[in-house]
């Protein structure tokens, strides 16, 4: 039995799968209803005002995808963990200046955990990973089959799905490195090994065709 | 191709995928403030890429994480109207947050922490006037923990756990708390009450190390809480797993686990 769990390391999470089922929000991911977003907005607001227990129900509703959303990018799970506690601070002190002028609430909520991972990132503490002992990290193959999931979780009849399949392989690939797993145009080029001028135009001209196709 | 050969919209993608070095990003936040043009681009690139993130498949968030936030928000700065919105009753919150105009008043954070500050909501009566008293009794508590810790430490060299591990069902629930000491103790707390048929016990287990393979921690004769020595293992470490068998009387005959996981989880290091 404990066997089982010992060739679980190319899997690290195996056991949280196994062992705690996450309520689903639907294969799509989407299905979150306007009256959902508007309980997030107004949770936001009543952080402002102070309320503790706002900011507790958008941990509860939020924490395991942002946890997961972390996780593609800093490939640590306490890393990703540190990096969901100092969004939930920031959503906490950044509140008050949340309007639904400025998009969605949960737009609003990713973006700053994104912005948390990425610094991380940058810090370099991705780097000091020690690979084969420890359980919980994502392995470099885990994590590019993770990102190209992405693409193919996503609603098949949703706008992004589409227009990503539109693009050529290679650029839908850089776009979906940088953006679920975090990789900068410099590893872009190394992993794809190309130079750094040519993955930049790829990107640039990919994101460019994308903007058009999602207009 | 610096920012001020770019269009607003590839300024945009390029904040939103991460693609800007640290002094470029700088710019760009201190210019969506003021920059209706370049705000309005960088929320249609938001939305535009939301749906990768609100796909990935959620995953099990542990308990304590909640408790580290909790620990470390601080107060906000309350103003009237705010305040009044946020004493709007919400959903099937039972702690209701003390309105103040007193800027940084310790009162609504003390409210609301009822449900914050530990997995079980509990009732509260009257929890506006006693907030004070619970903050003084939450220091006075802390106080008497470093107090506790510090005799402990100096005067009875009292052991701290090197991990502890939080042992959870199949259906992802609390059952039992692994502390151990890394001298060759462990505690194991059971949470709730484990059938053990006559001729089987429940055996402790832990992954030192991938080389080492799973390692007895000793037998729960009872299927009750006790403490486990003399197994003679490397100091425990983050994210080291333990977990509970069923054995036949007298422990597993291999040397390793041979029957059915009752419970398992992973350590974590104190802090």
């Amino acid at each position: 039995m404990l066997a089982d769990l010992i060739t679980l390391d190319g899997q690290p999470f195996a056991v949280a799968k196994t062992f705690l089922k996450q309520p689903s929000r639907g294969d799509a991911g989407l299905t979150a209803s306007p009256d959902q977003l508007d309980t997030i907005a107004d949770d936001l607001r009543r952080c402002a005002g102070g309320d503790k227990n706002a900011l507790r129900r958008i941990f509860d509703s939020e924490a395991p995808q942002l946890v997961a959303v972390a996780l593609r990018i800093v490939r640590r799970r306490e890393l990703a963990e540190d990096v969901v506690q100092e969004a939930f601070v920031q959503i906490w002190t950044k509140a008050h200046q949340y309007s639904p002028e400025r998009g969605s609430a949960r737009g609003w909520i990713f973006a700053i955990a994104r912005n948390r991972a990425l610094n991380m990132l940058r810090d370099g503490k991705r780097e000091d990973l020690v690979p084969e002992e420890r359980l919980e990290i994502l392995r470099d193959s885990d994590q590019m089959a993770q990102i190209m999931a992405s693409w193919h979780r996503l609603d098949r009849n949703g706008r992004l799905h589409d227009c990503l399949a539109a693009l050529e392989e290679v650029r839908r690939k850089s776009i979906l490195m940088a953006y679920v797993g975090g990789y900068s145009h410099g590893e872009i080029a190394g992993k794809l090994d190309i130079p750094l001028g040519t993955a930049k135009s790829w990107i640039r001209r990919g994101l460019t065709t994308l903007r058009e196709c999602m207009a | 191709m610096s920012i001020a050969e770019k269009t607003v919209y590839e300024i945009a993608d390029d904040y939103v995928l991460g693609l800007l070095d640290a002094d470029e990003f700088l710019q760009v936040e201190a210019r969506i403030g003021r920059d209706r043009h370049l705000s309005a681009a960088v929320e249609a690139s938001r939305e535009q890429f939301l749906p990768l993130d609100l796909s990935v498949e959620p995953v099990a968030v542990p308990d304590g994480l909640w408790a580290r936030i909790a620990q470390t928000l601080p107060a906000q700065t309350i103003t009237e109207q705010a305040a009044a919105s946020a004493a709007i009753p919400a959903g099937s919150s039972t702690a209701t947050a003390a309105v103040s105009t007193e800027a940084n008043a310790p009162a609504p954070a003390a409210a609301s922490d009822v449900r914050a500050g530990g997995n079980l909501a509990r009732p509260v009566a009257n929890d506006n006037s006693t907030a004070r008293w619970k903050i003084g009794a939450m220091l006075a508590s802390a106080a008497c923990l470093v107090l506790a810790a510090g005799l402990g430490f100096t005067l009875m060299r009292q052991p701290e756990p090197m991990v502890v591990a939080v042992l959870l069902n199949g259906a992802g629930e609390p059952q039992a708390i692994v502390e151990d000491f890394g001298n060759d103790t462990a505690s194991i707390r059971l949470l709730s009450d484990f059938t053990v048929p006559n001729d089987k016990v429940m055996q402790v287990w832990t992954l030192p190390t991938r080389d080492m393979g799973p390692m007895s921690l000793g037998l729960l004769q009872q299927a009750q809480s006790a403490t486990l020595a003399g197994s003679k293992l490397p100091a425990p470490h983050d994210a080291q797993l333990y977990e509970i068998t069923l054995e036949q009387t007298g422990g597993s005959p291999t040397g390793r686990p041979t029957g059915p996981i009752l419970v398992k989880g992973f350590a974590k290091v104190p802090r």
